[in-house]
């Protein structure tokens, strides 16, 4: 899930790449493509109707039933999408996802744009970029289960660090105030080295003739920074942003793995609490319609980045 | 599917009466025909989530195949954080296996979506009794309809483990763990207990001047997890003793009693263990495996249940001791029991064959065959016997498990409808209580909440 | 012709490479963040060549517990039940070179038709001018929203109807067909593409078919070389949906076999020792791909399609 969207972000370079000029297309003025697109993209078409929209169309269906998976749907019209506001643990989810999305999107995206300058200005070293990249390499159950250990209250070695230190141990994975932080941070670590290296490929596509000439006029890397690399690399933080954001909603696998939305519901976050309803709850007539409010959710959040990308189209001239 | 004819409709009247005899609940209002499973003969698949008990269920098969030369069994074992899932999944598409392992926790829903097949009418048929298990195992598996829907096959109690050398370093001695007495105001003995062998980073104990709480090197008392709603290594040993009891009746009972002092009182005084610097927080144990922790002899005692025992003696370096819950204030102790038992699933293309299979799972043959393997209780005293040898032999005394069951002290995991959804709300509300962000009194109108659910 | 290796940076001749405090700073935190990413490996090494049983013992240590490479003989499949049970882990039996094969089937598989299937419909998004194109385009990319919830069982519902459950028809057909990022992944990358050598192509009588298997795609090696590397990678760590799919021997993958190390019964622990292993040698294959193509990967990653 979250690995899927996120490396989705390459693509976020841009529609057209500045500097680019598009020659004029001599060929087929006028005339379409079309019979030859059709079967060109066939066979993805049947993929994504077959795997995609018409699961799509089903949930929606069921969104409006009440069903347990086991029997046949029963018909609630709208009645789901009514108890929803009316239900505190749907505001628990929200605001557990949403303190989780800003956390672990703010802190990854910072953290990786200071990684891809730093790889931009100090090295080029494979390898330290592999380094960077390895606990992307791993399945998201065995960096849950690995970081749920090392930070562990009584036996982890953070804590042992922390009681040597003279500072009160943590209950990271647990605690109100560090549960959703610790979460997000154990997924930064999962990609941020990823998500650096897609910036840094963006910022490969800044001519270097702007350093020189800010440099030049007496410029500090800071200065160069501000001025420079961010405003160019907008478009390239967009897209990143928006399928990150996507894919940070759905987090899930930590969750499952570590705490199980415990204790007393501090990481029950959305996508976790749409599983508990559905199966283990076997409410999945409501848990549908919870998951078509995080769609709509994400859709408008989707759309709304757009805009912003749209806004920050490449100040390049 | 149970199938409506008129000749099935009268042996099923003539077979109330026998299937009255074998469970002892009364008849069952299901219709059924009984299968004839003297001809059964093909494959049918078994499925199990403790691979530590697999070899012996493999013997088993493998007897029950040299037995039955036209039956095989094919077992497979998932581990337990997929089992539920994969059955659910297996269920919904149809492909789920002839014969698997039932949990008390899951198999009301699995009643209310008919996809157990009621094995009475067949089981009377084939002369099968069900009395032969240790006492009130048999009745869990009967539904609200009457109707059985497994023979049971293990059975779990709760005792106390504690780190031997850790007990001794306090001065206390094995004896001394044997008849300690609990009440929900003070902790009685077993408080006092708990806190002589808690000890801080500066080896001052919990019953000493100058106790730092915030900083304990060994709790007194572990915590297995966070606590839920059914408390089965948690609490409910201690309610138990009060007279308290989870729902008016048990299995199926449509009120819960989580609002009665008896109740609210335990958790309080749990809570006062944690404040007192005895108990870990529950968020310091959220999600982190108590067996690992106490391993790591951070633990001097800790609640547990008898599927534990392989993983609680394994540790390197641990000496581990038994000692039973402590007897509460009705002068007795008291221990949940829970037990497992083998369904036949509805729409298995092979019941003869399957029933049959159950039929053997129940037996003294097969359980015998798992008793010697020293790793759960079997249903069966005679196999019960054989595992508490067997136990013995790899110098494990069980008697504080057991002696609940001798004693009659213990109490049913309660079975009712909407278990999920009660599970979520109420252990949250538990939890809330323990962290200390809610009173116990809280613990009323969640109740409230829970009971509003039977309507 | 675009390159495709991006270049070097250059640092401006005016500047020295002098330790500035500013410098320092900046090599201070490119280390921390390199050992930040790498310090659970070490754990996870270390944990996967101690014994189960005694890790609790020493439970912050930073070396093996009782070296030993009994995790490993479990995960390899070399170990008997008793020898596995001794050291407190996993007893299960592991048919280890039968689920790598199968692993390498089923991401393979996956791989493949993804790839190709997507790059045809980029191709078309990117280069033909069809009416209704970045329609469909959005249309597809919609996909990324929808929760995976919804697609798992009817997903699985629909294997079943085709009677495919179990077999590597079953497990490889949703994913061998599309996903949306595959298909934006290489419509950014084509819509790059200088049009001139197309145009050549054209004036030369190629008609689409040709000029996309015959100048396009080889011309895109890159882009399309770590788009299969990526889905591969993700192929291969795949768990649900393969424990749904495949559960025979003969189409068992490693991550759904190597989930008999997790826990065996409630609150029991994982084996730790054999889980580490398990993912060492589940990730195995996966980092010997990545460092065989890293010089691809790392400066193709973001490829812009341009210079």
């Amino acid at each position: 899930m979250e690995g899927d969207l996120l490396t989705t972000t390459s693509e976020a370079l841009g529609a057209a790449p500045p500097g680019h000029i598009a020659s004029p297309n001599r060929r087929r003025k006028g005339r379409s493509d079309l019979r030859t697109a059709l079967l060109f993209i066939a066979p993805s078409a049947l993929g994504f109707l077959v795997f995609y929209l018409y699961p799509a169309i089903r949930g929606f269906y069921f969104s409006l039933t009440s069903y347990n998976l086991l029997g046949t749907p029963t018909w609630v019209g709208f009645d789901n999408f009514v108890k929803i506001p009316h239900d505190p643990m749907f505001w628990n989810a929200l605001q557990v996802t949403v303190e989780y999305v800003v956390l672990n999107i703010g802190f990854q995206t910072v953290i990786a744009v200071g990684l891809a300058v730093l790889m931009q200005r100090l090295t080029q070293s494979t390898l330290l970029r592999g380094a960077l990249l390895l606990p992307w390499l791993v399945s998201n159950v065995i960096a849950a289960l690995v970081w749920f250990w090392l930070l562990d209250y009584q036996i982890g070695i953070v804590n042992q660090f922390l009681r040597w230190l003279g500072v009160h141990p943590i209950a990271f994975f647990a605690d109100n105030l560090w549960a959703i932080p610790t979460i997000a941070a154990v997924n930064v670590w999962r990609y941020m080295g990823y998500t650096a290296l897609l910036v840094f490929a963006g910022i490969q596509t800044i001519p270097k003739q702007l350093y020189e000439a800010a440099a030049i006029d007496g410029s500090t890397e800071w200065k160069s920074f501000w001025r420079i690399t961010l405003p160019l690399l907008r478009p390239v933080l967009a897209m990143v942003l928006v399928l990150t954001v996507t894919g940070s909603f759905q987090v899930f696998d930590t969750v499952a793995v570590t705490t199980r939305g415990g204790p007393v519901n501090v990481t029950r976050v959305y996508q976790y609490y749409i599983y508990q309803k559905a199966f283990t709850e076997g409410q999945f007539g409501y848990a549908s319609a919870l998951a078509v409010v995080l769609f709509l959710i994400l859709a408008a959040l989707a759309a709304l980045q757009m805009r912003l990308l749209r806004a920050g189209e490449s100040d390049l001239a | 599917m149970i199938q409506f004819t008129r000749r099935a409709a009268l042996s099923a009247v003539a077979l109330g009466g026998l299937a009255a005899c074998g469970n002892g609940s009364g008849t069952s209002s299901v219709v059924q025909t009984a299968i004839d499973t003297s001809k059964a003969s093909g494959e049918i698949s078994y499925w199990l989530w403790d691979n530590n008990q697999q070899p012996a269920y493999q013997q088993c098969a493998d007897d029950f195949h040299a037995a039955n030369p036209n039956i095989t069994v094919k077992i497979t074992q998932y581990a337990w954080a997929d089992y539920w899932n994969n059955i659910t999944n297996a269920f919904v598409s149809g492909t789920a296996p002839d014969v698997f392992t039932d949990h008390l926790a899951k198999y009301p829903d699995f009643i209310k979506q008919n996809q157990l097949q009621p094995l009475d009418a067949t089981l009377a048929k084939d002369g099968v009794k069900t009395d032969i298990y240790q006492k009130g195992l048999a009745d869990l598996w009967v539904g609200p309809d009457g109707a059985r829907y497994g023979l049971p096959k293990d059975f779990d109690t709760t005792a106390l483990f504690y780190n031997k050398q850790l007990i001794q370093a306090a001065g206390v001695s094995a004896a001394q763990l044997q008849d300690l007495t609990w009440n929900p105001s003070d902790g009685g003995s077993y408080e006092k207990m708990i806190a002589h062998v808690t000890v801080d980073v500066n080896g001052k104990r919990g019953d000493e001047p100058g106790f730092d709480k915030t900083r304990v090197k060994v709790y007194g008392l572990g915590l297995d997890g966070a606590p839920d709603n059914y408390g089965q290594t948690t609490w409910s040993m201690y309610t138990g003793t009060t007279g308290w009891t989870f729902t008016d009746k048990n299995p199926w009972g449509t009120h819960y009693n989580y609002d009665k002092p008896e109740f609210q009182n335990t958790i309080a005084w749990m809570r006062s263990l944690i404040e007192k610097g005895y108990m870990p927080s529950v968020q310091s144990v959220t999600g982190a495996n108590s067996g690992d922790i106490f391993g790591a002899g951070k633990y001097a005692m800790i609640t547990n249940g008898s599927w534990m025992i392989g993983q609680m003696f394994g540790y390197k370096g641990v000496e581990v001791g038994l000692a039973p819950t402590p007897i509460g204030p009705n002068g007795k102790r008291s221990s949940m029991y829970n037990g497992l038992a083998d369904a036949v699933w509805v729409g298995s293309k092979n019941k003869p064959a399957a029933i049959k299979w159950v039929e053997y799972l129940g037996s003294a043959a097969a359980q015998d065959v798992v008793g010697k393997r020293g790793v759960v209780f079997p249903a069966i005293p005679s196999a019960t016997q054989n595992a508490q040898a067997a136990f013995k032999a790899k110098s494990v005394d069980v008697n504080s498990f057991l002696i609940q069951v001798q004693d009659g002290t213990t109490f049913l995991f309660p079975i009712t409808d909407h278990a999920a959804t009660i599970g979520a709300s109420m252990s949250a509300a538990i939890q809330a209580v323990l962290t200390g962000q809610a009173q116990p009194s809280s613990l009323t109108a969640a109740n409230q909440q829970v009971n509003a659910l039977f309507g | 012709m675009s390159t495709l290796i991006l270049p070097p940076a250059t640092v401006p001749t005016r500047r020295h490479r002098r330790a500035t405090p500013g410098r320092v700073f900046a090599w201070v935190a490119l280390i921390v963040a390199v050992l930040v990413s790498l310090f659970p490996f070490l754990w996870v090494l270390r944990t996967a060549f101690s014994t189960s049983r005694s890790l609790a013992s020493a439970p912050s240590s930073l070396l093996p517990v009782d070296f030993t490479l009994g995790a490993f003989e479990r995960v390899l499949g070399l170990s008997t039940h008793a020898q596995a049970v001794a050291q407190g882990g996993s007893g299960a039996s592991m048919n280890f070179w039968l689920y790598l094969r199968n692993s390498v089937i089923y991401a393979g598989s996956v791989t493949i038709g993804q790839v190709f299937f997507c790059a045809m419909a980029a191709y078309a998004f990117a280069r033909l001018r069809w009416p209704g194109r970045n329609l469909v385009f959005g249309i597809f990319l919609g996909a990324l929203l929808v929760p995976p919830i919804f697609t798992q069982l009817p997903n699985f519902i629909l294997v079943k109807d085709l009677g495919l459950i179990n077999t590597f028809g079953g497990m490889i057909l949703p994913g061998f067909f599309m996903t949306p990022f595959a298909v934006f992944f290489l419509r950014q990358f084509f819509l790059g593409l200088n049009h001139e050598v197309e145009e050549s192509a054209s004036l030369d009588g190629a008609g689409p078919w040709r000029t996309f298997f015959q100048i396009v795609l080889p011309m895109s090696t890159a882009p399309v070389t770590t788009l299969a590397i990526l889905t591969f990678i993700t192929t291969w760590n795949d768990y649900l949906w393969p424990l749904l799919v495949g559960n025979t021997e003969g189409t068992k993958v490693l991550t759904v076999a190597l989930g008999i190390f997790q826990s065996q019964t409630p609150g029991g622990s994982p084996d730790w020792a054999g889980l580490m292993a398990a993912a060492l040698v589940a990730a195995a294959p996966v980092l010997v791909l990545f460092f065989a193509f890293a010089r691809r990967i790392l400066d193709s990653i973001g490829y812009t399609g341009t210079k």
